[in-house]
């Protein structure tokens, strides 16, 4: 039964053995083809297990179901240094604390550090929790450009 | 280049499926 199929699947991910979530996730999929919780739980298994471009291939194929991939799908993008794609990937979403993490990392790659430091500030005086290191490599980073 | 944490890792989170077992 499906349920069984869910609860085989959260032990895998307990024991973050990611190959096997996935394949629990494709059962219910061949079961439910459209099944949120799957289509997310596998993306997300496949982007754990490092296998950026099938995850990539499972949010394109969902393409046209009503599930937001949208910040998954930038974040695929950038783990392959596809920065325009992944920043016109979050253009136009909710600027919630992912969204402004995955851009400032987005603008640090694209060796806008000022940029990406402004996000990282703003983020603190919001109290989101941040690294402080980050903030520090993109102040440093600015600097020395600005040189 | 100082090498920067991937914080963005951290929110590609699983959702919540304890209603559906
Ligand atoms: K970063």
């Amino acid at each position: 039964a499906i349920e069984d199929l869910f609860a085989s699947l959260h032990r895998n991910i307990d024991k973050s053995d990611y190959e096997k979530a996935v394949k629990d996730a494709d059962q219910v999929l061949s079961i439910a083809p459209n099944d949120e919780d799957a289509i997310r739980c596998k993306v997300v298994a496949l982007i754990k297990d490092d296998k950026i471009d099938d995850a990539l291939s499972v949010i394109q194929s969902s393409r046209n179901l009503p599930i937001d991939l949208g910040f998954q799908k930038a974040y695929c993008l950038y783990r392959q240094n596809k920065l325009e794609e992944a920043s016109a990937c979050l253009r136009g979403r909710e600027r919630d604390p992912e969204t402004l993490l995955l851009e400032a990392q987005i603008l640090y790659r694209q060796g806008n550090a000022a940029a990406c430091a402004d996000v990282y500030q703003k983020l603190q005086k919001s109290g989101i929790e941040t690294a402080e290191v980050n903030l520090v490599a993109s102040l440093v980073s600015a600097g020395k450009s600005s040189q | 280049n100082p090498i920067v944490l991937d914080l963005a890792y951290n929110c590609i989170t699983f959702p919540d499926i304890e209603n559906r077992m």
